[in-house]
């Protein structure tokens, strides 16, 4: 292939551009970074894409606000491709250019893969959006979490399926993924330790879309189910739905976090009166309502997932320990972290402290209502309440 | 017995959607000897097709038929960008050519559209189910079943009647000897291209109509399911890839609504044992040539 002449001049000057640029950031030390290895291609792309969105706010305000410990933030950026041995090697780069703390993977193989990494270098590392309670204990004390674990929300459902005097439960399931599998388990187990009955559990395979067998096993249930929790999201959730309602089956169902989208509430008739939990509801005067003002000025369109608040909240977390820790030194901000309480974020507060590194955070009951969402309440459950991971 | 006659209609619906998808590939494993991997992100670009057809305010009816023409355009364009460079090359090219193009479509979708579902509304009279007596039928299994009647009867009048049709037929016996009969290959191989894209818009419909949303990655299962029915009708024939789109659903559903609770976790496993034992039984497929080239 043939390059024009003046192709070749600016591409020169590109990479001599790029080169000097570089040596500067590294020559200035009132910077601190902060790395985050994520999916941002690939099928985590939907979730990792909206945290940085957040991430990136965040990290716009801090700055405007001074920075933390006076220092300006970089933050660096990785793409795994959504793949495992990628997020490795995303991780051991960012430790290579010296980031203080690290954001991975929305998923547990994935953030496990960057975790270990983190771990190794004694830098403290969050995911993103992973909800399965288990991950920070499956790679180390260096490892948090930071969204609504998937048995937190599982308690908020069932208490308030109990509270709806809710007896008969079925669950649907899917083993192809935790938080598809745990959480409608969680849920039964939380719903039958508060007197709820279970009649089965149904099952099914990640982007099946065709639910008839099971809803006409529903159908043939006796007793009938008075609820049916599920943790399916799209496409799953849409057709499930669908297909339950046109099997004239009008049992309230219980969703999770995975279905709050434009697109569940494009769904008009099947899916009203639907329940979900969530990580937050923009209600009035919320701090979720100014972050949302927030969001929409930096990137002229409405937010529409609250993955990029969450994202938003982490970042605020991280800003938060190494105050807290008053250096950016790995020990240190991992033990702030740890027994961060009552830190303010857009969708509430979040406690870290005694909680394993599993932060406890306000769950939201959302109501589809006339393709609009309805808050129901805001629940913190008794932690007795909550099933053991 | 009425729940065995709705189970066996729910896997005659879900085996028509199957069997449009097998029936695209096969298509153009027939003239190309080519399993296209990018077949799925047709289905997807109808579903973009249609997003940005409704969200521009084209009644939903308009927008289906836009969304099968976007699917058929294409896949056309794919042939003759992808495609057509590397036909004369060995198949493993051409197998990683279309991966090649599935990926980059898949950033594309990803980084210039959302990286998250869009949502596709469906008027609320799809939704709903014809109920006769004791059995419900949903509106887009009805639609399923008529839709692949249709366009199977429309295939078969094209490809035994017209001379492109029989063109192809003859391709996929021996193409060297058609092009020596006159016909051109790129004509030939451009139809069975745009054919397989209309089937995938169609199946596309159908699929987006049940899950109502449309997202980058959406194509991917369809095709290999559909890839597991071609194999399963035998590689080549055309009514093998139909016949194995069904029995495809019909192990599916039938696990699914049958098999004991304890089993259920292992239904895709069974799905798939059953396949192979097929294959041991018949190594060249249901329909296969005894004769075929792998």
């Amino acid at each position: 292939m043939r390059i024009p002449g003046y192709l070749k001049a600016t591409a020169a000057a590109l990479l001599l551009a790029g080169t000097s640029m570089s040596t500067a950031v590294q020559a200035d030390d009132h910077e601190i970074k902060i790395g985050y290895a994520g999916g941002f291609t690939g099928y985590l792309a939907p979730y990792d894409q909206p945290s940085l969105k957040g991430v990136q706010l965040a990290v716009d305000q801090l700055n405007a606000a001074g920075g933390i410990l006076g220092m300006q933030i970089e933050l660096i950026v990785k793409d795994t491709r959504t793949d495992t041995a990628q997020s490795a090697v995303a991780a051991q780069e960012l430790v290579d250019e010296g980031v203080v703390a690290m954001i991975v993977s929305c998923d547990v193989d994935p953030a496990v893969a960057s975790g270990v990494i983190a771990q190794a270098a004694e830098i403290p590392a969050a995911s993103s959006c992973a909800s399965t309670p288990t991950l920070p204990d499956a790679v180390g004390p260096y490892m948090f979490s930071n969204y609504t674990a998937d048995n937190l929300q599982a308690a908020v459902l069932a208490s308030y399926a109990r509270e709806q005097g809710y007896e008969n439960a079925y669950i649907l399931l899917s083993r192809d993924t935790p938080y598809t599998e745990k959480l409608p388990e969680y849920f039964a187990e939380a719903f039958q330790a508060m007197g709820g009955n279970l009649v089965a559990v149904g099952e099914y395979a990640t982007g099946q879309q065709d639910f008839s067998a099971e809803v006409t096993k529903i159908k043939g249930l006796d007793p009938q189910p008075d609820v049916i929790q599920t943790a399916a999201y799209e496409p799953d959730f849409p057709a499930f739905i669908k297909q339950l309602r046109a099997a004239g089956i009008d049992t309230p169902v219980l969703g999770s976090d995975g279905i709050d989208s434009p697109t569940t509430f494009g769904l008009g008739d099947v899916a009203e009166g639907v329940v979900f939990s969530n990580a937050g509801f923009a209600s009035p005067g919320s701090p979720l309502e100014a972050y949302e003002v927030a969001y929409e000025a930096k990137y002229g369109e409405p937010n529409d997932t609250v993955f990029t608040a969450t994202g938003y909240d982490l970042m605020m977390v991280i800003a938060a320990a190494i105050e807290a820790a008053g250096s950016t030194d790995g020990p240190a901000i991992r033990d702030a972290w740890d027994n961060l309480e009552n830190v303010e974020v857009a969708t509430g507060l979040i406690t870290y402290k005694d909680q394993n590194r599993v932060p406890v955070r306000v769950v939201a009951l959302n109501m589809v209502s006339g393709g609009e969402r309805v808050h129901v309440g805001d629940y913190s459950p008794d932690p007795s309440m909550i099933p053991a991971p | 017995m009425e729940i065995f006659v709705q189970q066996f209609i729910n896997a005659l619906a879900l085996g028509g959607t199957y069997a449009l998808l097998a029936l695209g590939l096969a298509m153009v494993f027939s003239v190309l000897g080519l399993i296209n991997f990018a077949h799925g992100e047709l289905m997807t670009i109808t579903g973009y097709a249609m997003f940005f057809a409704i969200a521009a305010g084209i009644p939903f009816p308009i927008a289906v038929i836009l969304g099968i023409a976007a699917a058929t355009l294409a896949a056309i364009l794919m042939e003759r960008i992808a495609f057509r460079p590397v036909r004369d090359a060995n198949t493993a090219t051409m197998l990683l050519t279309s991966f090649a193009v599935s990926t980059i479509l898949h950033m594309l979708f990803q980084n210039l559209i959302s990286a998250r579902p869009k949502a596709i509304p469906v008027p609320d009279w799809m939704i709903g189910a014809i109920n006769l007596g004791g059995l419900s039928i949903g509106v887009i299994q009805v639609m399923s079943i008529t839709a692949t009647t249709l366009l199977l009867l429309a295939l078969t009048v094209f490809l035994r009647r017209s001379i492109l049709g029989i063109a192809m037929r003859a391709a996929s016996l021996d193409f060297p000897v058609t092009r020596l009969m006159g016909i051109n290959a790129n004509a030939v191989i451009a139809t069975a291209f745009g054919i397989s894209g209309l089937l995938a818009g169609v199946a596309g419909v159908l699929w987006l109509a049940q899950r109502g949303s449309v997202d980058p990655l959406m194509g991917f299962l369809p095709v290999l399911k559909a890839f597991i029915a071609v194999v399963l009708g035998g590689l080549g024939s055309l009514p093998g890839a139909v016949l194995g789109g069904f029995v495809l659903a019909f192990i599916e559903v039938s696990l699914r609504a049958f098999l004991p609770d304890d089993w259920l976790p292992f239904r895709e496993s069974i799905t798939l044992t059953l396949v192979i034992i097929l294959l041991l039984v018949r190594p060249e497929g249901l329909l296969g040539r005894k004769d075929a080239v792998r």
